[in-house]
């Protein structure tokens, strides 16, 4: 069991980079769960328009959000780069309205089962008490 | 990007995909590899395009990513799309893929806007 705050910069835990960030940092891990933070701010990638995030952002924040659970694990076990994570499946993937410019998403993981490299985990977005999402995925982490 | 329409809500779009767009700075760089969820985007774009009203996803049943897309290994690609009219806007029935292979499948949902 671990439990720890202000873990790392989110740049070592994550392999994506500018314009594609969409984890601010990863607050909190605890067993098989983490939560990470992401602010809806005006250069954000996915945001249209209206002032709202197009949703496929808000897949790419959860899928964010898993591989910085990945990468800390990995930093806790040594290694120096984030492992690369590719989404080999979006499940039941429920959106209850987008996020706006200005919310605070915070993203809780629950990571499962790793067999063959693919690891299955589910993600429940918040902002404030408001549940904005939900879904289930498949990751693969590429082995170099 | 090209459309061929056929019979009913049901259409395939040819398009390319850009090696300049920046997203490739970050997804990854050096490495550039199309984010799957742009590719969602992307099936939504080509709905909205045949639905001729704006949508969004409210749901995603599920999307398999059966292969890594990137602007070198398909940099032409077909969006196949069926819409099947549903209580808030259309059911969605999609798949990417090129003469080799498939990338993605989809079936999700989309309201109207």
């Amino acid at each position: 069991m671990t439990t720890s705050r202000a873990i790392s910069k989110i740049e070592e835990l994550i392999p994506q980079r500018s314009p594609i960030m969409m984890v601010d940092e990863l607050l909190e891990v605890v067993g098989d769960e983490c939560t990470c933070r992401l602010v809806v701010r005006e250069d954000n990638f996915f945001l249209e328009e209206d002032g709202m995030m197009a949703e496929p952002g808000v897949i790419e924040h959860i899928a964010q959000s898993a591989s910085a659970f990945a990468g800390y694990r990995a930093v806790a076990d040594g290694a120096t780069e984030p492992p690369v994570g590719y989404i080999g499946e979006v499940k039941n993937f429920r959106l209850n309205r987008r996020p706006r410019l200005g919310d605070v998403l915070d993203t809780t993981i629950c990571m499962g089962a790793t067999v063959g490299g693919v690891t299955i985990i589910t993600g429940t977005t918040l902002a404030g008490q408001e549940t904005i999402a939900e879904t289930q995925m498949k990751i693969f982490v590429r082995e170099d | 990007m090209s459309e061929e329409r056929a019979e009913g809500l049901s259409a395939k779009f040819h398009l390319a995909i850009l090696p300049e767009c920046t997203v490739y700075n970050g997804h990854f760089p050096g490495d550039p590899v199309c984010p799957g969820v742009c590719n969602i985007e992307t099936i939504k774009e080509c709905a909205i395009l045949l639905a001729g009203e704006q949508l969004r996803y409210s749901a995603i049943r599920q999307c398999r990513l059966t292969a890594l897309a990137t602007p070198t290994v398909c940099p032409e690609v077909d969006v196949q799309i069926v819409l099947s009219p549903a209580a808030n806007g259309y059911g969605v029935q999609a798949t990417i893929s090129d003469e080799k292979q498939t990338y993605m499948i989809l079936k999700g949902q989309l309201d109207k806007a």
